[in-house]
């Protein structure tokens, strides 16, 4: 009965255009939030693009280097340097085989006869791009499991195989055979058997397991490598501006397809975090079109409101009233917002994507669906602020 | 019984500061203790109403001091004067203060359900006994100022109360039908152990009352 007596019925225009807005605004953000969620969490193995921002960094080569002049390698100062950036989130140096490796083709695996010096580096676990391997090695494992970069088997099937008359190997045929590799250091010499077990895009080294290369060059290091000349580094969104200052600063040699990511990756973070700021922005003058409403309401009910109090209606009673029905709109709003959401992202947004070759990951939406429900409750704190200020003051007069 | 004291010390209202006043209660020091029968006689503009709203805490624009039960009610909150509304004051105001939208039942109800004070036949009861039983379901907006004010004085009755504030009543109403609400009142101050407060432009309805007051 006390609804009956506040809203009188009238839908103001200040309710329309609210109602369009918080339904306009929410759904925006909540795009907003599901495309960046959606682009943070896009591994696509292999094929990454937007993956996690982890990029290789070496020092330039130049002719001082050459002449012995200046070293590639990174010292534990610069290190340290790194480290303190504050764009750089993660950092881990190579570490490099100190012995001699060679590998050749087991005899009868569907290899051509083969022999070839090689060099061993491995990175961390995390910053591998080659997921869902056999990857572990203990020294109970008989064959160590090996990494290359893709441009390797170009190499030899469009380079080294044409022109020493060597059959070319397929990617199918390199993972399915096994390798004979030629270890020799501290004056030892002694054979393993090793696979590839995949190909990174991203790692332009022959990787084997952590544990595998520690091991190995405890017991077979000549002692001749002692600082890192490759580091990964994984940093922010958005740091490309930094990125560009540090190579400048430390004469860096940055491979430029991940300069490409990283500028893309900024690119899309700048165009989805407009787009959100814009809808965040649709959001806070549609909060302010609900509480001119409510504004109203109060005002056309203030007699109704005045009398309430007066006859002994206490003010949580009259602001419950006009706040469930509030709330009601809000949490309808909301639900709609989220519906809206998820058809525009499905109907529109991912067949555009797909139609321009992007193919997103699904991720989780219970982040997007907190921002929602963080919203409606901001638009109800909002609004009960204000109502009860108002009831209350009315309650006074 | 149900005890309730009101005091005014030297209270004098903003709107009359600047004239002279002669009667018992602006500018002296006057007690009214409850349950007690008190007609407050005065003439227009001697500020029956604004008494009325000084004691049901509506009105603050005056100087000096008012106490109920020996507080002093500047230091009450709008939460204290809204639980001492529901449970020990009630009124009857000059302008009826109903809801025009909602029917007489309606307005009626809106006031019973806050304490359940009393059941819907005993409500049906103090409707018939003024004339009103046919009217109940009309909306309170299309009723004349005689039937809105004796749905008022049905609704007054419907909260436990200590005192019940009365501003010109009767104003609207006929001596024969304020008669029969002032016995109305009468017995449900009785029922409640309670006493009133009643301001008239002059006229005692007939009746008897424990003390009178000039203001």
């Amino acid at each position: 009965m006390i609804k009956k007596i506040l809203f009188k019925g009238h839908l103001s225009s200040q309710f329309v255009f609210a109602t369009a807005g918080m339904l306009i605004g929410l759904t925006a953000l909540l795009l907003s939030c599901q495309l960046i969620l959606d682009v943070q969490s896009f591994h696509e193995s292999e094929q990454e693009l937007f993956g996690p921002n982890s990029i290789v960094i070496q020092k330039r080569v130049t002719k001082f280097t050459t002449l012995g002049a200046n070293s590639t390698d990174f010292t534990p100062e610069d290190i340290e340097s790194l480290r303190s950036k504050p764009f750089i989130t993660d950092i881990a140096p190579f570490q490099s085989a100190d012995f001699k490796v060679g590998i050749s083709e087991v005899p009868g695996d569907g290899l051509p006869h083969f022999y070839a010096d090689m060099f061993f580096q491995s990175v961390p676990d995390r910053f591998m791009d080659v997921k869902d391997v056999e990857w572990e090695w203990k020294d109970t494992t008989d064959i160590i499991p090996i990494v290359l970069p893709r441009d390797f088997i170009m190499i030899i099937n469009y380079g080294i195989a044409q022109s020493q008359g060597m059959e070319q190997i397929s990617e199918e045929l390199m993972l399915a055979a096994k390798l004979k590799i030629h270890i020799e250091g501290q004056g030892k010499k002694v054979k393993q058997v090793g696979r590839v077990v995949g190909f990174s895009n991203k790692i332009s080294s022959i990787l084997v397991p952590e544990a595998y290369l520690s091991y190995m060059n405890t017991n077979y290091g000549n002692a001749r490598i002692t600082a890192p000349n490759r580091i990964f580094v994984t940093i922010v969104d958005d740091s490309y501006r930094e990125l560009e200052d540090l190579m400048d600063e430390m004469n860096l040699d940055i491979s430029k397809a991940s300069i490409d990511v990283v500028k893309i990756k900024t690119v899309i973070a700048v165009v989805i975090g407009i787009f959100g700021l814009a809808s965040a922005l649709i959001m806070l003058l549609s909060l302010m079109g609900f509480v001119q409403y409510s504004q109203l309401v109060l005002s056309r009910a203030a007699y109704e409101t005045k009398t309430l109090l007066r006859i002994g209606y206490s003010v949580s009673a009259v602001v419950k009233s006009f706040l469930s029905r509030l709330g009601l709109v809000f949490g309808v709003i909301t639900g709609l917002a989220v519906l809206t959401m998820v058809l525009v992202k499905i109907y529109v947004v991912n067949i555009w994507l797909d139609d321009n070759g992007i193919h997103l990951e699904e991720s989780g939406s219970s982040p997007t669906v907190v921002v929602g429900l963080i919203t409606f409750l901001l638009f109800v704190l909002a609004n009960y602020l204000n109502i009860r200020k108002t009831v209350t003051r009315l309650g006074k007069e | 019984m149900n005890p309730l004291s009101i005091q005014f010390e030297n209270v004098i209202p903003a709107p009359l500061a600047d004239y002279p006043t002669e009667g018992q209660v602006w500018r002296c020091g006057l007690k009214l203790e409850f349950p007690a029968r008190i007609l407050l006689n005065a003439s227009s503009g001697k500020g029956k109403t604004t008494f009325s709203s000084i004691v049901y805490g509506l009105r603050n624009d005056y100087s000096g001091k008012v106490l109920i039960d020996g507080k002093d009610v500047s230091t009450f909150s709008l939460n204290d004067w809204i639980l001492l509304r529901r449970m020990k004051l009630s009124a009857i105001f000059q302008d009826m203060q109903l809801f025009p939208k909602l029917t007489a039942w309606e307005n009626l109800i809106l006031k019973n359900n806050l304490t359940s004070h009393r059941d819907e036949s005993r409500i049906e009861q103090m409707l018939a006994r003024l004339g009103m039983a046919e009217r109940k379901h009309q909306l309170c907006g299309t009723l004349s100022l005689g039937q809105q004010q004796r749905i008022a004085i049905v609704r007054g009755m419907l909260q436990p109360f200590h005192l019940l504030v009365m501003d010109e009543p009767f104003s609207h109403i006929d001596e024969e039908n304020a008669a029969k609400a002032l016995e109305l009142i009468e017995e449900e101050t009785a029922l409640n152990g309670a006493g009133y407060i009643l301001t008239t432009l002059g006229s005692r309805h007939g009746k008897q009352f424990d003390r009178e007051v000039n203001l």
